[in-house]
């Protein structure tokens, strides 16, 4: 057995950090990561119960995929728990489909940083327990090394998310300083004119002469 | 799930909505994206049952704690 801890802060508030936790998949930093399926949730007593299944696509070796019986797709069953007034977010996954000898069980919480309440503090742990197979130490020492280079990049993630949010505001507010300033009449001479350039097309023109919609 | 994308993605839009906009500002009541949950969960479900993906024995785990916690209530 493992047991694998990390911490790290987000240099963002709580909010932010735990709304891009709950859609940062697809990402591409996780991409063995296809997506997630909520199988229920609720709110109860001012708390969301999420629960949800993940569904990977690892690429291991192959004579580790045949301890795991079949070559994935992958799946964990992830439960959390978001309460706002208390600002904590805890994510718990565990994997179905890693067969019976693997188990990963992966706990992460996200909270104001006591020290600065302006930033987020991520907590994660995961035991790593293979059991009744060759090698046990070698593969657990793998799988917490994957689980370690995984983390990372799931932070990276996050902050990809909240970049995200960050230019879809930027976008949206030149959009509309363009839309106001140009009107829509510019729009659609801009269209009609690309339009008929491209009917008159008879041989492909150089690429820097596609005009720019 | 692939069968189920598009139900996702309606379902999605609406819950970050909500997720940003009212229940982290304390706003409880989930019910505005109730019946699109209701119809991307159901699909989820049977997709999970087409593929075999079993999930009784985690589930059966975590629920014993949820219990735990009614009768601590």
């Amino acid at each position: 057995m493992k047991l694998w801890t990390s911490h790290h802060t987000f240099d963002h508030p709580w909010e932010t950090v735990v709304k891009a936790a709950c859609r940062k998949y697809p990402n591409p930093l996780n991409p063995h990561v296809l997506g997630t399926d909520v199988i229920d949730r609720k709110v109860k007593d001012g708390v969301l119960y999420s629960h949800r299944l993940v569904s990977s696509q690892w690429r291991f070796p192959k004579w580790l995929t045949q301890f795991f019986g079949h070559q994935g797709p992958y799946y964990a069953s992830e439960w959390s728990e978001v309460n706002p007034e208390a600002k904590e977010m805890v994510v718990k996954t565990v994997n179905i489909s890693l067969g019976k000898h693997v188990s990963v069980d992966e706990v992460v919480t996200y909270a104001p940083h006591p020290e600065n309440p302006e930033t987020t503090l991520l907590s994660q742990q995961a035991v790593i327990s293979i059991q009744g197979v060759p090698l046990i130490d070698h593969l657990e020492k793998l799988l917490t090394m994957r689980i370690d280079q995984n983390a990372k990049k799931g932070r990276q993630a996050v902050e990809w998310v909240i970049e995200k949010f960050q230019s879809e505001m930027k976008d949206m507010t030149d959009d509309l300083f363009s839309y106001t300033k140009q009107g829509m009449e510019d729009l659609q001479n801009v269209a009609k004119k690309s339009f008929d350039e491209f009917q008159n097309l008879t041989v492909p023109p150089p690429s820097q002469s596609i005009p720019k919609l | 799930m692939e069968a189920c994308k598009e139900l996702k993605a309606k379902y999605d839009r609406c819950f970050n909505n909500w997720f940003s906009e009212k229940f982290l500002r304390g706003i409880y009541d989930d019910s505005e994206c109730a019946s699109l949950l209701k119809v991307y969960t159901e699909c989820v479900a049977q997709a999970m049952k087409d593929q075999n993906i079993n999930i009784d024995e985690v589930n059966m785990a975590h629920l014993g704690t949820e219990q735990e916690k009614k009768t601590e209530d």
